[in-house]
């Protein structure tokens, strides 16, 4: 049985690339795409045409058409109401990160999809990345002895649009490029975020939002952490940005450059030279499981719980900075 | 003609004694170790004297380079300048700040140079990338990033093991990245670091450093005696209208693979990055440049403390957890 997904609005860029995996698992008859729906209805029609689906003129009648999931990316801010009306209607949620700009906004959406018996799964999609699969199994074998210490980036360019409007996103670059990485440890050593230092600014842009973030992380078992979450790349850098992990062990050192498979093309027509990415697509990995779970009733791989436990990381982050300080987790709710 | 003396036959006191017998105003006259033997065979190898005692050492020279291991600076150019010699000292200037104060102290009573080796200085793609900052050719800069390491450094009696000694590798390692941050970008306000140095590992440190400088640009230094892989450095300065990337994993113009690296099995090829002019010959011939024209060095004592001063705040962090800001004076 072909699970019905409907998406809720391609606010975030990130919609397209998961509306396109979910054609491709229609192709192997494991998914269907219901239709579209979004609070900015020319942009809803738009992607509705560009993958041959269906629009619907508001949230509650994609959510009427028998769909059995939703994918949500709108603006940060949204996740909330749109994750809590597709619970209400018994939909599954498959959630862009971050889960939410807040910790009450993140718990509530939790609860809401427990109240319904919905699951609920954050889109992480790096944990469906071959290099870091690897990696995590060499981690596990112990190969790399016990891991002591763990230095990561995510750096990328300022997104523009509602991404530099925090009444929208929530932030800037901290909020935007804080969860991935800081899911990646998570996930990697099985231990919790203790401690936050961040050092963030906005030189890039010199904006009312925050382009520049530089977080020192500590983990329960003491393994220490730092995370650059910079919008910090050129504007003629050759690709969009980068996933690294540098993780230290008693044994050795292994490095993850995520994104490092790529061929260089010099193009003289548009005088720039790009990195083009031959490597797999994780957001394939990411909405197939999805799907299953939605099919099987199995658990999602990554939850809402793991989703808000990033975002934390990145409100200390926020926190901080403000104080000048490390600050403790978890949060006050 | 001015007459040098280098104390200490290790790694850098070879290093240092090989550049001084390409200079045509400087002449080596020989060494001072405490391992005799080491002294002896050295100097043989030079073809110069081994002298039994420092005193004897400091009776026969202008200038004197010490490499010797960090706690035993002090002593060293004390004794040094209360003899009227010019002293180039490897860094970390000294183990302490107390120490760099006396030694500064007893320089400029005595009235000689004393240069700290911040080599950094005098490597190209460090220069080059400080010259790029100041041409503003990433525009202001915002954040930065440095990398250096490798396997954990062995040298004699092990000393780099011992933290009272080396003060680890955010001391005697970064050391190096403070120095050339401060060059480039200006002194640091505050820093915040975690590091492997406390916990009682064997022959395994690490740290992950975080500066706020003053100009408001965030700085992340990486020390690494923890990658058995190989010895890298890497930089990327990032700007508001641009970015300068340095990887030394890519900067490799000749890399070399043998067939039979002896024993029968293959090599495994070893990159190398020749230059006409090698950063410690430049960095010696400036200091004895400056010392011949009795002029004052670029690199000054103060800039020696004022590393240090930064390493020692990072290592207070790690020990404390907290927030360390750096002292008033610029
Ligand atoms: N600039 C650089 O790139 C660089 C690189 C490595 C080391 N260093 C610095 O150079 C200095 C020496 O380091 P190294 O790796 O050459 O050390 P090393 O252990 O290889 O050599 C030190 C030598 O000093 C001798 N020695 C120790 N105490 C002495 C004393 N009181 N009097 C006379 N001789 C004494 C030892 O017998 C030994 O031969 C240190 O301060 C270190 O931090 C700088």
């Amino acid at each position: 049985m072909a699970v019905r997904i409907g998406m809720m609005s391609f606010a975030h860029m990130h919609a397209y690339s998961y509306a396109h995996c979910v054609k491709m698992l229609e192709s192997e008859g494991r998914a269907q795409l219901v239709g579209v729906a979004d609070h900015d209805p020319e942009r809803g029609k738009q992607a509705a045409q560009q993958y041959d689906t269906r629009f619907f003129e508001s949230y509650e009648d994609l959510l009427d058409a028998g769909v059995d999931a939703v994918i949500v990316c709108p603006e940060n801010v949204r996740h909330r109401p749109l994750t809590e009306m597709a619970a209400q209607a018994g939909k599954h949620v498959l959630c862009e990160k971050p889960l939410a700009t807040s910790k009450a906004d993140g718990r509530a959406m939790i609860e809401a999809c427990k109240a319904h018996s919905v699951q609920l799964m954050t889109a992480f999609p790096c944990r469906f990345s071959p290099s870091y699969i690897r990696l995590k199994q060499m981690v596990q074998a112990g190969e790399l002895g016990e891991v002591l210490a763990i230095r990561g980036t995510n750096r990328g360019r300022n997104p523009g649009g509602w991404f530099i409007v925090p009444e929208l996103s929530g932030g800037g670059a901290v909020i935007d490029h804080t969860v991935h990485v800081t899911d990646l440890c998570r996930d990697l050593l099985g231990s919790e975020v203790v401690e936050v230092y961040a050092e963030i600014s906005n030189g890039f842009c010199h904006g009312d939002f925050d382009d520049t973030g530089m977080l020192t992380l500590t983990f329960a078992n003491d393994v220490f952490a730092t995370l650059d979450s910079s919008w910090s790349r050129p504007k003629v850098f050759p690709t969009w940005g980068d996933v690294t992990l540098q993780v230290v062990g008693t044994k050795g050192l292994a490095y993850m450059d995520m994104f490092a498979q790529n061929s260089t093309l010099y193009d003289d027509r548009e005088m720039r030279i790009t990195l083009q990415h031959w490597g797999s697509n994780i957001d394939y990995g990411l909405v197939s499981a999805f799907v299953e779970s939605v099919a099987t009733g199995k658990p999602v791989p990554i939850t809402g719980e793991d989703g808000l436990a990033a975002a934390e990381v990145a409100f200390a982050a926020y926190e901080s900075a403000k104080r000048g300080e490390p600050v403790r987790l978890p949060l006050p709710e | 003609m001015l007459r040098v003396g280098v104390v200490g036959v290790g790694t850098m006191g070879r290093t240092h004694a090989a550049a001084y017998t390409r200079l045509p105003n400087a002449q080596l006259v020989g060494f001072y170790d405490m391992a005799t033997e080491a002294a002896q065979r050295t100097a043989s190898q030079f073809g110069v004297k081994a002298f039994d005692s420092y005193g004897a050492l400091l009776q026969e020279v202008d200038i004197v380079d010490i490499c010797t291991p960090t706690p035993t600076h002090l002593e060293l150019v004390v004794k040094a300048a209360e003899a009227g010699k010019h002293i180039l000292c490897e860094k970390p200037l000294g183990r302490t700040l107390q120490q760099c104060e006396q030694m500064i102290e007893a320089a400029s009573k005595a009235g000689v140079t004393l240069m700290p080796a911040q080599v950094l200085r005098f490597f190209p793609e460090f220069k080059q990338a400080r010259d790029l900052v100041l041409a503003g050719a990433v525009g202001t800069p915002v954040a930065i990033r440095t990398r250096r390491g490798g396997p954990y450094p062995r040298a004699a009696n092990d000393w780099y093991a011992d933290f009272e000694q080396s003060g680890g590798p955010i001391l005697d390692m970064v050391i190096h990245d403070f120095d050339w941050l401060r060059w480039t970008f200006g002194e640091a306000e505050r820093v915040f670091a975690k590091a492997l140095t406390f916990k009682g590992l064997d022959h395994i440190d690490y740290a992950l450093i975080t500066l706020r400088l003053r100009s408001g640009a965030i700085a992340h230094v990486e020390a690494n005696w923890a990658d058995p892989g190989g010895f890298k450095v890497d930089f990327e300065i990032a700007g508001d209208a641009g970015m300068i990337a340095f990887d030394s994993r890519h900067a490799t113009p000749l890399t070399v693979a043998k067939q039979d690296a002896g024993g029968g099995g293959g090599g495994v090829a070893v990159p190398e990055s020749p230059l006409a002019e090698d950063p410690y010959f430049l960095e010696i011939q400036h200091f004895v440049d400056s010392v011949a024209a009795g002029q004052p060095p670029s690199i000054t004592a103060e800039d020696g403390m004022k590393a240090v001063e930064i390493a020692l705040a990072a290592i207070e962090s790690v020990q404390t957890g907290k927030v360390v800001r750096l002292g008033g004076g610029a």
